[in-house]
């Protein structure tokens, strides 16, 4: 059994007394001690990295460094949308079910569920008069963008809802009612959903 | 040699800032079974818990990854994120409480330090190196003797092997065991966030119960420091019969000798390096390691038990303890109206959510020949985990107003939100200006029904051509 032997002794108190109260010069423990000059020493190494010399990353740059590839991966599946490859998704029977479902649950709100549209609300999309654009791309680009008329908003900007994969399937249920090469571009006061809804 | 405790010093805290490292020893008395029994029980329950399987999910899964907590069988998104308002007060009421009744019983009995390092791993350093006297010898031993390398390197492996598995359970409750096994099957590197979660938690846990062990409790933790406040002479502690046991040692000429004969076996198996017979100290975890020690002794002596015991200060100076005292009431009844008002916050949580705006890039409102519309965006959120059909309406009381194509309502995914444009129309003949209305989303089920309020714009109906 380890013989226990008396503390070596008493705390030493400092000479000095505030308010009546004193003190005694007792240590710190040195992990303690370690963890305050260590944060002091992070905190100089961080200052220098970060402020000084710059070197360490800057979240911001790091930020917009995903930014753009994000950017870039979207642009990358957009620019894959030409004309053809549109068309030729307007023809395979599942794109233009998920097309047709997104339409229901979205967009029939304005162009009404037989894409007979609405006077004032959205256009006729089931006729062969486009008044935005008569091609797939430019259909992709106002679903997906919107459309302005006028310096006036019209036409809701679907990007952040849908994504660019649901906006071509809608594209491609938009088209599949459309023939290729039939498709007619005319001013916007002579849309028929203009005139009756 | 560990010195004699002082109540001015901190006993591992030494003169130059190193730390004493305490070997203590140990009574398996009554109290130590009994907490040892309590210790298993949370161990049990602490592992057990991601294993259990409540309506398709573990009893706890705090889904950080799709911020969704799944608590014994409810689910909770990051909208309900403050109902921890009331898990963070109730346990604060629950410590003042039972802190004013019985003292740092939580510090004793439950506090995962204290669980872990009493129950699983000083059994491993007495499996490894033998009682308290054999541990200093080895503490002392340098590393060249093969017999401290063997028995130190073995304990070693085995705390390293029990923080990873303690580091694992814990990662099991973020990432569930079904999503933890391929991890744990996989290359490091084709998880590497979860993988230094792992390593972090490890090593942590490795170096607390390796080296740091009751630093924290004297020196992290806040709460012995709240127990000059929380404690008054009523709470009951561990504490020692002063009146009955001193003088202590050998009787003096004229003075006849007290009970305790001085044997320090109470300050050998302190864990915080205290002695008891100092009164209450903040370094107290009131572990009960010396009531058991005090006990055995006393037991041999054939002298009668508890001259440590769970005892208020009052009874302790020969008075009785109260338990009805403004402090306890307060606590209790702030215990008691935190709980109503957590049941009331818990039962209003929908498991469904909408909220109601207007889109970008759109005008104001639309007129067609017979009707002026408004065109809102909703987001609905299915919290639940199963699906469910909504539908949308919309009540004014001044106007009568029309939701256009959404009589069919929309089937939601389970955990799953959607947007949408809601479209209001308004018949010419019907409109009189602007006005409020409120939607309602309800549920098929009938489970859901909420309200939001919104606006209708539309233009001077004196403009508009009857």
């Amino acid at each position: 059994m380890p013989k226990e032997t008396p503390h070596d002794a008493q705390p030493v108190i400092m000479p000095h007394t505030y308010d009546g109260i004193q003190e005694y010069d007792q240590s710190l423990p040195n992990w303690w001690l370690f963890t305050l000059f260590g944060s002091i020493a992070f905190a100089f190494l961080y200052w220098m990295a970060c402020f000084v010399t710059e070197t360490a990353a800057d979240d911001r740059v790091a930020l917009n460094i995903e930014l753009d590839a994000l950017e870039a991966r979207q642009l990358a599946a957009v620019k894959n949308l030409d004309d053809g490859t549109l068309w030729k998704m307007s023809r395979n029977a599942q794109t233009v079910a998920e097309g047709q479902a997104i339409y229901n649950s979205l967009c029939f709100t304005c162009h009404a569920p037989n894409l007979a549209g609405m006077k004032g609300l959205g256009f006729r999309l089931n006729d062969d008069l486009w008044v935005h654009g008569n091609t797939p791309t430019a259909i992709f680009s106002g679903i997906s963008e919107g459309i302005a008329f006028e310096g006036k908003p019209t036409g809701m900007a679907s990007q952040k809802v849908l994504g660019t994969g649901r906006i071509a399937a809608v594209t491609a249920f938009l088209l599949s009612t459309q023939k290729e090469g039939a498709m007619k571009l005319i001013p916007r006061k002579d849309e028929p959903s203009q005139q009756s809804p | 040699m560990r010195p004699s405790p002082i109540r001015e010093s901190v006993t591992t805290i030494g003169q130059d800032g190193t730390r004493p490292f305490l070997q203590p020893a140990i009574t398996f008395g009554p109290w130590w079974k009994a907490r040892r029994a309590v210790a298993w029980l949370l161990i049990v329950f602490f592992a057990s818990l991601p294993w259990i399987e409540i309506e398709g999910f573990p009893a706890v899964f705090l889904d950080i990854e799709h911020r969704h907590f799944h608590l014994f069988g409810a689910m909770l998104g990051l909208s309900e994120v403050w109902l921890l308002f009331f898990v963070i007060t109730g346990w604060v009421f629950l410590i003042y409480a039972t802190t004013a009744f019985l003292g740092r019983i939580w510090c004793g009995w439950t506090c995962p330090q204290t669980v872990y390092l009493e129950h699983v791993f000083r059994v491993v350093d007495r499996l490894f190196e033998g009682d308290h006297v054999s541990r200093t010898k080895i503490d002392a031993q340098p590393w060249s003797e093969p017999s401290k390398l063997l028995r130190r390197g073995g304990r070693f492996f085995a705390y390293l092997f029990l923080c990873w598995a303690i580091a694992h359970i814990f990662l099991a409750y973020f990432i569930s065991i079904p999503g933890l096994y391929p991890m744990i099957t996989e290359a490091p590197l084709a998880h590497p966030a979860a993988f230094v979660a792992m390593a972090v938690a490890t090593g942590g846990l490795f170096f607390n119960f390796w080296w740091f062990r009751e630093q924290l409790c004297l020196i992290i933790c806040p709460y012995g420091r709240l127990q000059s406040a929380l404690i008054d002479d009523d709470s009951v502690i561990v504490g020692y019969d002063e009146k009955r046991g001193e003088p202590r040692g050998k009787a003096a000429p004229g003075i006849p000798a007290g009970d305790c004969v001085d044997c320090r076996r109470c300050v050998q198996v302190c864990p915080t390096g205290i002695d008891i017979r100092q009164g209450l100290q903040m370094e107290c975890i009131a572990c009960t390691a010396c009531i058991d020690a005090c006990d055995d002794v006393m037991t041999k002596l054939k002298r009668p038990t508890g001259l440590v015991r769970y005892a208020s200060l009052r009874e302790l100076n020969g008075g009785q303890t109260r338990i009805l005292r403004p402090r306890t009431i307060l606590y209790a009844a702030m215990l008691v109206i935190g709980l109503i008002v957590a049941t009331g916050a818990v039962l209003r949580v929908q498991p469904a959510a909408f909220k109601l705006s207007r889109p970008p890039q759109t005008e104001l409102y639309a007129l067609s020949d017979n009707s002026v519309a408004n065109v809102f965006r909703v987001k609905i959120q299915n919290k639940d985990d199963i699906p469910r059909r909504f539908f949308i309406s919309a009540q004014s009381p001044s106007t009568k107003v029309t939701v256009l194509n959404q009589s069919v309502g929309m089937v939601i995914a389970p955990l799953t939100e959607i947007t949408l444009p809601l479209t209001l129309l308004v018949d010419r003949t019907d409109y009189r200006g602007e006005f409020n209305f409120t939607v309602r989303l309800s549920s098929e089920d009938g489970q859901i029904s909420l309200l939001q309020k919104a606006h209708f714009i539309g233009p001077d109906p004196r403009t508009l051509k009857k």
